[in-house]
């Protein structure tokens, strides 16, 4: 059915695109009411692909992303010099719509580049939470840290090395004896689609722009209600070269905030006076350098999980993971460019009863696509997949072909 | 000697009376002025909305939206001859581009140069010129010549927000309004002339005007 829906929206999108071919008929610009007060946009993404029984691109909102539907629709409501409130609407395959973000962003002298922001905010970790829109990705998938769901969960603990062993390559599905029993998705390192609920505060000076968070959950976690009562800080400093070198942007992040929930604390100690001590902990590097037709993007993160000992054989803390990912884009002609991301996640060892190997399946994904412009907001774009995980009960190698029309105002 | 006088009398005054007709025939140029009114002016463009942006983005300029073009529809015999248009500039300044419609001949090359302390790339996917130009970088410009007629779109492939328009013409037989809307075109040959008003994608109907000779035809337009 969801199949369907997207073929269908995909077909109408294309029908448009047939008009606009000869002119600009779909709505380029945002829209803008009550004298510029509000400003509308929207992106909307239809993409149709390969099956994906090894779950490699499914994302924490538990879709495919090369079978996903996507409608984002954000608005900017101008409070005047000091004040915008804004807001972003999202559905996937006609889910119910729900509000991704909320915030109000607080500017409390105009002549000085600070800004405070209170709500559900954006990322402040990592560079690619910033563009997960289609039309800001050159590809279909997302880089693995922020997209694939390792087996890890909040909620539910394991007991030992042997059972998150056991569980390596499942993320789409876990569950374990400690905590909630039923089984649920695992997270990714940083989850790029759900947005933390605390304050921001952001400021730029020259070439330096700087950011500092306390939300309510972590990267892997965001959370509107807190469930540990401990708060994450994050923050996150960036540079942007003017002159010769104004195609580079160079950013570090870092992030550390309790992840574990007290429920899943009181289930494995009794207690869950211990609750902050259950972090994750996460450092990022990012680097993008882009020059006439070419744009390339670096980004490494590494993050820790302090999960509770419970019993022998003991995990090996912390948890470790590692993404690396480097991506690419040409423009080759007026409105058609190819584009390319290799990416590798890989875990830390840990030693089981009968065997050390990393506490989940590593994965390694290359993709290659390119995209054409219809029109200045209308895009298509196709793409492989080559995913390959080395470990895991399910499939170990998928070939993933996909294709996206997008659409934004 | 009177012999002599008459004939060459006779030669001069045969003379100036084909000086003084050929003076009576040689058509004058005229001119077309007259003003264009905006019933409703155009909002530019605003920025998308800057969800997951970390802070407010930086001011910017808006574009004058409202300069109109006026031309001929249908230009006078000869008037295509035009092929080295020259050079015009289309500015990068504060996400702006500047002007916001530039209006030239064929053959005329336009630089892009920017201005802003951040990269820009113009591109445009009009059929009349697709180009893209690139990223680069403060101080640096890049050129595009234009060699067929029609409105090219331009924009901004960073700012979403920046758009211009270039509205090339296989003659010289166009004029930019003033601030105040008002517009003359000079150097038109005498005739009857279908006249267009355009402003940012909309355009009047064609108004035949008669350009007497060395002499001004008035027209008003009244657009949306």
């Amino acid at each position: 059915m969801t199949v369907i829906k997207t073929w269908c929206t995909a077909l109408g999108l294309a029908s448009l695109s047939l008009v606009s071919a000869r002119a600009q008929t779909l709505p380029s610009e945002p829209i803008s009411v009550g004298g510029g007060r509000v400003t509308i946009g929207g992106d909307v993404s239809a993409s149709v692909g390969s099956s994906d029984p090894g779950f490699f691109d499914y994302t924490d909102y538990e879709h495919s992303a090369l079978r996903l539907l996507r409608v984002d629709v954000s608005a900017a409501v101008n409070g005047g010099d000091h004040l915008t409130l804004l807001g972003e609407l999202r559905t996937e395959n006609f889910d119910s719509m729900q509000p991704y973000a909320l915030y109000l962003r607080i500017k409390p002298w105009t002549a000085r580049a600070i800004d405070i922001e209170v709500g559900r905010i954006p990322p402040t970790f990592g560079a690619f939470a910033r563009r997960t829109y289609a039309s800001d990705n050159p590809l279909i998938g997302y880089p693995l840290a922020y997209q694939y769901l390792t087996s890890l969960r909040p909620d539910s603990l394991p007991a030992n090395a042997d059972e998150l062993l056991r569980r390596r390559g499942l993320g789409w599905f876990t569950r374990y004896t400690i905590g909630d029993a039923a089984a649920d998705k695992g997270v990714a390192l940083v989850s790029a689609f759900r947005w933390d609920t605390g304050v921001q505060v952001h400021g730029t000076a020259g070439i330096v722009n700087a950011s500092v968070a306390v939300t309510a959950g972590t990267l892997s976690n965001p959370l509107f209600n807190d469930d540990n009562n401990g708060r994450q800080v994050a923050g996150r400093v960036e540079l942007r070269p003017v002159g010769g070198l104004s195609g580079l942007i160079v950013g570090t992040s870092a992030a550390r905030g309790p992840f574990v929930s007290a429920s899943a604390v009181r289930a494995a100690f009794n207690d869950d006076s211990r609750a902050g001590d259950f972090t994750q902990t996460a450092w990022g590097a990012d680097v993008e350098y882009s020059r006439g037709y070419y744009l390339l993007r670096f980004e490494t993160i590494v993050s820790d999980w302090q999960l509770p000992i419970v019993r022998t054989p003991a995990l090996e803390l912390p948890l470790r993971a590692v993404s690396t990912s480097v991506e690419g884009r040409y423009k080759i002609m007026p409105g058609l460019f190819a584009a390319a991301r290799v990416d590798h996640l890989g875990f830390s060892d840990i030693a089981g009863t009968t065997v050390t190997e990393p506490w989940d399946a590593p994965v390694t994904r290359v993709e290659v696509g390119g995209g054409y412009s219809i029109q200045r907001n209308l895009q298509l774009k196709f793409s492989y997949q080559y995913n390959r995980r080395d470990g895991g009960v399910l499939e170990q190698l998928a070939h993933l072909k996909a294709a996206q029309l997008v659409f934004w105002f | 000697m009177s012999l002599w006088l008459i004939p060459l009398c006779a030669l001069c005054l045969l003379c100036a009376l084909i000086a003084a007709g050929a003076k009576v025939s040689a058509a004058r140029n005229g001119t077309i002025r007259g003003r264009v009114e905006l019933r409703h002016v155009v909002t530019p463009p605003e920025r998308r909305p800057s969800v997951t942006e970390l802070g407010t983005p930086i001011g910017r300029d808006l574009p004058d939206v409202l300069r109109s073009v006026v031309y001929l529809e249908s230009a006078p015999r000869g008037a295509f001859e035009t092929s080295d248009g020259g050079r015009a500039v289309m500015d990068q300044r504060n996400e702006t581009f500047v002007p916001h419609v530039l209006a030239i001949t064929t053959g005329t090359t336009v630089d892009f140069p920017n201005s802003d302390k951040f990269y820009h790339n113009v591109f445009s996917l009009s059929k009349t010129r697709q180009f893209d130009l690139g990223r680069y970088a403060a101080g640096n410009s890049r050129q595009v010549r234009f060699d067929r007629p029609g409105i090219v779109r331009v924009f901004c492939d960073i700012h979403s927000h920046m758009n211009a328009f270039i509205l090339v013409f296989g003659h010289p037989f166009f004029a930019m309004t003033d601030g105040e809307g008002r517009y003359h075109i000079d150097n038109v040959p005498p005739g009857t002339y279908g006249v267009v008003a355009w402003n940012e994608g909309t355009s009047s109907d064609a108004v035949p005007v008669t350009v007497p000779d060395g002499g001004v035809a008035e027209m008003d337009f009244t657009i949306r």
